[in-house]
């Protein structure tokens, strides 16, 4: 448990960062939401999943650079197993703030 | 101003709202159980020890007099102090302003601690004013011995390849100036380590590692030697770490002596004067140099009635407490927390992460009435760059046991995981532990 929370608040301090742009986000999706709220059950769950594994492709691809390393660097199945998570989650954000951007061609 | 402090306060301020919404999740709990009391407790110091145990208490007080005492308006993020001096992060990255830090209803005396009365349960800063108290948490830090080393002069780090990553960000920044300029033309780089006890032992292994790397990159490692210099008898205290870096440093051709102290440092010449625990010395040219001072207590603690008096922290000053409990053992209305502490190991933020919520816990149990009932197992660890990417995230308690915290960490694994640790989640670990959440 102590772990979860930990990371929990990791990812809530990391977030403090970059405040401003995500309540931006925010709203937009919720804007958005509102807006495309007829279409959203209408969005094949096949075509949220694509997407959110394309952005963890890239997200993937572009992780080890970003942080000033490399995939020669990866050394055990704990670092693929976290590498996995981070993609997943960029993935799994990016389908969920998608969701009502293409609900709209199902309104 | 710093521009980097006008937009970390900016950012503060924006994130006002969300952290109120992560202490209310965290509260909770010690608010159902805080305890009434009028007691006056001074903290001496405002590191993260200092400020971790200051928002504890206030979550688990109600009605306590909590007093900070700490002139030092910048907070400083020393953990990545090793990786500014390689070049890895910008500076602005460890530095915060302390007013920012200071948890609600706690006053700040932007003052330093001169001198510490147990027996009149009371401090007195430096420009005179006298504090009492009930209870009193030390977190002091550590003095940097610099006067040892003859010859030294901090304020010329960055120049003549003059390098140590500890007195400051600035000197760490410097640092990386110097290392930068050394590594395009590779020559004979010195890294030394004193026998004392120090805060972030790992830092030197890191920079010896950092530095490696970086002339392998730059394409000069061929025309270059690195050697380190140890007054301990061997490169780090706990053996199968001591070991494990030892057999990487053979492989990667630096070269280890383990029984030689800095003794003096001539910058203009750049030559290093180094001697045996036989008293025999030797002087070595360098065009690199990486000093790490002897620590020890600052005056106000060495000199006070709170140090050792016999055994091996007498010699530092160290603050006399109990490894356990944190308390300290002949005035137990006194606890210490962090790098001040004359214990076997740990001076590093993760002993503090571990141990400020028991001291904390301690503070209110003597308050209370109660025995401290908890038991601090000397948990450090320590995020050891291997070269630019890959870590190993070590673990450990006052035996020397490696203990991770996951069953799945590996400690003498290089790997990537460690790296991201270090590089991109152990600052938001820090402040969330600052903010007594964790």
């Amino acid at each position: 448990m102590y772990e979860i929370w930990l990371a929990l608040n990791i990812v809530y301090e990391i977030a403090l960062g970059f405040w401003p742009a995500l309540l931006i986000l925010l709203l937009a999706w919720l804007a958005l939401l509102a807006v495309n709220r007829r279409g959203l059950g209408a969005v094949p769950l096949s075509r949220l999943l694509l997407v959110a594994a394309g952005v963890a492709v890239l997200v993937g691809i572009a992780l080890p650079v970003l942080t000033l390393s490399s995939f020669r660097n990866f050394g055990y199945w704990v670092d693929w197993a976290n590498w996995f998570a981070v993609a997943a989650g960029a993935g799994g954000f990016a389908a969920i703030w998608l969701w009502p951007v293409m609900a709209r061609r199902y309104r | 101003m710093d521009p980097s402090l006008v937009l970390n306060r900016r950012r503060w301020l924006l994130g006002a709202a969300g952290a109120g919404a992560m202490a209310s999740l965290a509260a909770p709990a010690a608010q159902a159980a805080r305890l009434k009391t009028q007691a006056r407790i001074v903290i001496a110091g405002s590191g993260l020890g200092g400020l971790a145990v200051a928002t504890r208490l206030t979550h688990m007080l109600e009605g306590a007099r909590i007093t900070i005492i700490d002139k030092k308006q910048e907070h400083n993020y020393q953990p990545g102090y090793t990786l500014v001096a390689t070049g890895v992060w910008p500076v602005g990255k460890v530095r915060d302003r302390n007013a920012d830090l200071q948890p609600a209803g706690v006053e700040w005396i932007q003052d330093m601690v001169a001198e510490f009365d147990p027996a009149g349960n009371a401090v007195r800063t430096a420009a005179g004013q006298r504090v009492p108290y009930d209870y009193l948490v030390v977190a002091t830090g550590t003095h940097q011995d610099w006067g040892l080393i003859e010859g030294m002069d901090v304020t010329a780090i960055g120049q003549n390849g003059l390098a140590s990553v500890y007195p400051s960000p600035e000197a760490a920044q410097a640092t990386w100036h110097a290392m930068d300029a050394f590594r395009r033309k590779g020559g004979n780089a010195l890294m030394t380590l004193p026998a004392t006890p120090l805060k972030c032992a790992g830092a030197p292994l890191k920079m010896t590692f950092m530095l490696r790397d970086r002339l392998a990159q730059a394409g000069t490692l061929d025309q270059s030697t690195v050697t380190f210099y140890s007054a301990l008898g061997s490169v780090f205290g706990v053996k199968p770490v001591n070991d494990n870096v030892v057999a990487r440093w053979k492989d990667l051709g630096i070269g280890i002596e383990t029984t030689q102290k800095l003794k003096a440092v001539d910058i203009e010449a750049r030559k290093a004067t180094f001697v045996t625990p036989e008293g025999v010395a030797s002087d070595v040219a360098y065009d690199f140099i990486h000093v790490v001072p002897p620590m020890r207590a600052p005056d106000a603690v060495k000199n006070s009635d709170l140090a050792w008096k016999e055994g091996n922290f007498a010699a530092g000053g160290w603050l006399e407490v109990d490894k356990d409990t944190l308390q300290h053992r002949r005035y137990k209305n006194v606890f210490g927390i962090g790098d001040i502490n004359g214990t076997p190991r740990g001076k590093t933020a993760a002993t503090v992460k571990k141990s400020a919520p028991i001291v904390a816990q301690h503070v209110v149990d003597v308050i209370a009435g109660r025995e401290p009932g908890q038991k601090f197992d000397g948990y450090t660890s320590c995020p050891l760059i291997v070269r630019e990417g890959a870590a190993m995230l070590i673990e450990f308690d006052y035996e020397g046991r490696l203990v991770p915290s996951l069953p799945m960490i590996e400690p003498l694994q290089e790997s990537y995981f460690a790296w991201l640790m270090k590089y991109a989640m152990l600052k938001p670990a820090y402040m969330a532990v600052l903010k007594g959440r964790v």
